[in-house]
């Protein structure tokens, strides 16, 4: 590929981005719609939610606990993950649990858990914790179970413990395949801690929509809207670059992200 | 796997479930949470069955299951076709990557409000947010599936006479359907989930209106009923788009 | 260039009557350039010429990297050269069709579809009505030797039989030429030379024109009335010998032909030379 062309391909996400705003700009003129501000309305408000004091706390403890329940749950999740991918029983047990699990929607398990522990950072944080864990075990499970039988007996004759080869073959070999599953958990932090700040109206990032939505300032709403989805956008790129990094080794992959929630 | 080492893994597989209800039992009758708090699981599981006889209760899951089907339809619709378009043609891919780029990692809750505001607080916006978020795992393995396709096949194809445009129907679809189904299967249980918090957030029917009507009662046990519901309903969705996928695919391996 | 089997052998069933023989495929000074990175370019064919008569059977041989399956591709019109032009029966090829049937080493079956309607696939997409085509593909199945395996999809069915299947469906919309890209590739030694056999005996029916990609050099001599010894870096022709054994042939005879030892030993010792200098660049 000739350099201005690989300059094209990076610089197209922008052309995206401007492309999108421009959309919605023109949409907004054409609607004329009170409730629905223009794209440059809505960017000139985002100064003033960063500006105030106590949007900016708010926002930002939403991202320290989505951090907190990310990091908890991907070090709980790898190595559970993994272990269900290299024995048969550890599986055998744990499947079924998290298959029931799987279609319950986390966010949705908060005003239970606010009945329990109450409107605190925990709940939150749990919350966050539990959506983050199931794609993380899931696809350290599915990277595990794909290592190659032999790479393991080749351990084996080296002399390498279960454990040794766990953590020195099996981790390394489903490096690629776990941190897509982190790709993916990251995502999915941001959006159970909107979700279920949405749902308990308490404080925090979705909070913030949702009072703007009621005391109807549309720019505002559209402006947090920008900054989530700017959040999600670079959350998602940073990774994509530390993951690039981390398994260099591995097959070029496929290099649209993989998000759901 | 013999019968007997499948009903082994079986036995192992109900145990922490098993667990899992028996701790919850024991929580209530020790007296570690009040019934208040943590109904036990035999009054919840018969309120459920109690529930699903009422016509009332009926028409809730009758609300969230219209705006799940019409929103998930729309993201096949839309995901296959894009995602096809996107494999077959490097104009649209050149439009179409980046704009997924950006989108995909985009928390599609955020968007709800400006749903709201721009199509109301009925059907309109909650399908839409479910097909907005149920779209890009459709598209993406749609895309993937279509764009690994063996060339040999698509060349056998051609030299058997097959025009270029009948290739894509011929060849690239079909080809492409492991990855698709995967991608569907995905989809299906986030308009689930999605579904469901858009009905917590703001709605006056639905299976999370339930829930939230309960929680504001501090009625635990029709916060559970509700849960459970949808959680059963994926489940079963799951199945079904399972024995779809297993006679679609019949002739692929490892499916 | 000779094509006919000799006329010392007695035994030959001398049935063919020698029509002159008319090109069929004719390669004009074909060159194909990839572009590998920004500055490196990789010359697959450099300036290959080659005609082909109608009813032959030619194997192209050489290292792996000489471009000899890309020489198939430019027939089948796959893939396009860079300069040069490829032409059947006098018609520039520009894109794939049903004059030329490909088999390939991966055998390329559609796995939604059975057997039956694999095969059914080409005279379908020619416009044969369903029940015709049916007859002639259960006909075909059973030429083959699959018969009783028309509704199996190919997942349930082993490697030769995958490439049975593959030869079938390519027959059935009867091309002119079939293209072999090292069909054989990838199954064991034994299923190997049965399909080799098997092929043969199809072949001697009608004796269709056939290209035939391979890096075995006994599979080319066993089969071929002509073998193209190709070089690598870049792909070139680097001889073409006639192989003068007689037809039909029989695997236990010409094993023990000398005639046919001496082929295998001389081009043997040829491949060795273009895969040195190959290995040396």
């Amino acid at each position: 590929m000739t350099a201005p062309a690989a300059l094209a391909r990076r610089a197209a996400p922008v052309f995206a981005c401007i492309g999108l705003l421009a959309v919605w700009q023109v949409a907004s003129l054409v609607l004329k719609n009170d409730s629905f501000p223009t794209a440059i309305e809505a960017i000139r408000a985002i100064p003033d939610i960063l500006g105030d004091k106590e949007s900016l706390i708010n926002i930002l403890a939403s991202l320290r606990r989505m951090a907190l329940g990310f990091g908890v749950a991907v070090l709980v999740s790898i190595p559970l993950g993994l272990l269900m991918g290299r024995s048969r029983a550890v599986a055998a047990f744990f499947n079924p649990l998290l298959m029931v699990i799987y279609p319950v929607p986390k966010a949705a398990l908060m005003p239970i858990i606010m009945l329990w522990l109450g409107v605190g950072d925990i709940t939150k944080t749990l919350v966050i914790f539990l959506g983050v864990s199931l794609p993380v075990i899931y696809h350290s499970f599915e990277g595990a179970k794909a290592v190659e039988e032999k790479m393991l007996w080749s351990g084996a004759a080296m002399g390498l413990s279960p454990g040794q080869r766990l953590v020195r073959i099996v981790l390394p070999a489903a490096l690629p395949e776990i941190l897509t599953g982190c790709r993916t958990g990251l995502v999915l932090a941001l959006i159970t801690m909107i979700t279920s700040e949405m749902i308990a109206r308490q404080s925090g990032a979705g909070n913030i929509l949702f009072n703007a939505l009621d005391m109807g300032q549309y720019d505002t709403v559209f402006a947090m809207i920008i900054i989530v989805g700017a959040m999600g956008i670079c959350l998602d790129a940073i990774f994509e670059r530390v993951r690039a990094r981390l398994v260099r080794w591995s097959e070029p992959q496929f290099d649209m992200p993989l998000s759901f929630s | 796997m013999t019968s007997q080492l499948r009903s082994t893994s079986i036995m192992l597989g109900l145990a922490p479930i098993v667990l899992v209800i028996a701790l919850w039992q024991s929580l209530v009758s020790f007296g570690f949470a009040p019934a208040v708090l943590l109904p036990p699981p035999g009054y919840v599981f018969s309120r459920l069955l109690q529930q699903l006889m009422t016509w009332t209760f009926q028409q809730e899951i009758a609300a969230t299951l219209i705006r799940l089907f019409a929103g998930f339809a729309i993201a096949v619709v839309l995901g296959v076709s894009i995602g096809i378009a996107a494999a077959a043609s490097p104009g649209i891919n050149a439009v179409v990557r980046p704009i997924v780029r950006v989108l995909a990692p985009l928390p599609k809750v955020a968007l709800y409000p400006a749903l709201l505001l721009l199509l109301g607080f009925g059907h309109g916006s909650k399908i839409t947010l479910v097909a907005a978020d149920a779209l890009f795992p459709i598209l993406l393995s749609t895309y993937y599936g279509a764009s690994t396709v063996e060339q040999k096949l698509i060349w056998s194809a051609m030299a058997a006479g097959t025009p270029r445009y009948e290739i894509l129907f011929k060849v690239v679809l079909p080809a492409a359907m492991p990855s698709i189904l995967t991608g569907c299967r995905i989809g299906l249980v986030i308009s689930c989930i999605v579904v469901f918090l858009a009905e917590m957030i703001t709605s006056t029917d639905g299976l999370g209106h339930v829930l939230v009507t309960a929680a504001r009662t501090f009625q635990a046990v029709d916060m559970f009923v509700p849960l459970i519901t949808i959680s059963l309903l994926g489940l079963i969705l799951n199945v079904l788009l399972g024995a779809v996928r297993s006679y679609l695919l019949r002739g692929f391996p490892e499916a | 260039m000779k094509v006919v089997p000799s006329r010392s052998s007695e035994w030959v069933k001398p049935v063919m009557p020698k029509k002159p023989a008319s090109a069929i495929i004719e390669i004009e000074r074909v060159s194909q350039v990839f572009q590998t990175s920004a500055r490196k370019d990789h010359v697959a064919l450099s300036d290959i010429s080659l005609t082909i008569e109608e009813g032959a059977f030619v194997s192209i041989l050489g290292p792996s990297g000489c471009g000899k399956s890309t020489l198939l591709y430019v027939v089948g019109g796959f893939v396009n050269p860079t300069s040069g032009s490829a032409k059947i029966k006098g018609r520039t090829i520009t894109g794939p069709g049903p004059d030329r049937g490909p088999v390939f080493q991966e055998f390329a079956l559609f796995p939604w579809k059975t057997v039956l309607g694999n095969v059914m696939y080409g005279p379908r997409q020619q416009g044969v009505r369903t029940t015709e085509a049916e007859a002639q593909s259960r006909a075909l199945i059973e030429m083959v030797g699959l018969k009783g395996y028309e509704n199996f999809y190919p997942k349930e069915l082993s490697g030769g039989m995958k490439q049975r299947v593959a030869l079938a469906r390519t027959l059935a919309y009867h091309p002119e030429v079939l293209l072999m890209d090292e069909p054989f590739g990838a199954l064991d030694a034994h299923t190997r030379t049965r399909l080799q056999n098997d092929l043969l005996n199809i072949w001697e029916r009608d004796r269709k024109t056939v290209l035939f990609v391979t890096h075995s050099v006994d599979e080319a001599v066993f089969l071929s009335d002509k073998v193209v010894m190709m070089s690598k870096s870049p792909g070139r022709i680097r001889e073409v010998i006639d192989i003068d054994l007689p037809r039909p042939r029989r695997r236990s005879e010409l094993l023990l032909d000398p005639r046919y030892q001496k082929y295998v030993v001389d081009i043997e010792r040829m491949f060795d030379e273009v895969d040195e200098t190959g290995a040396l660049l």
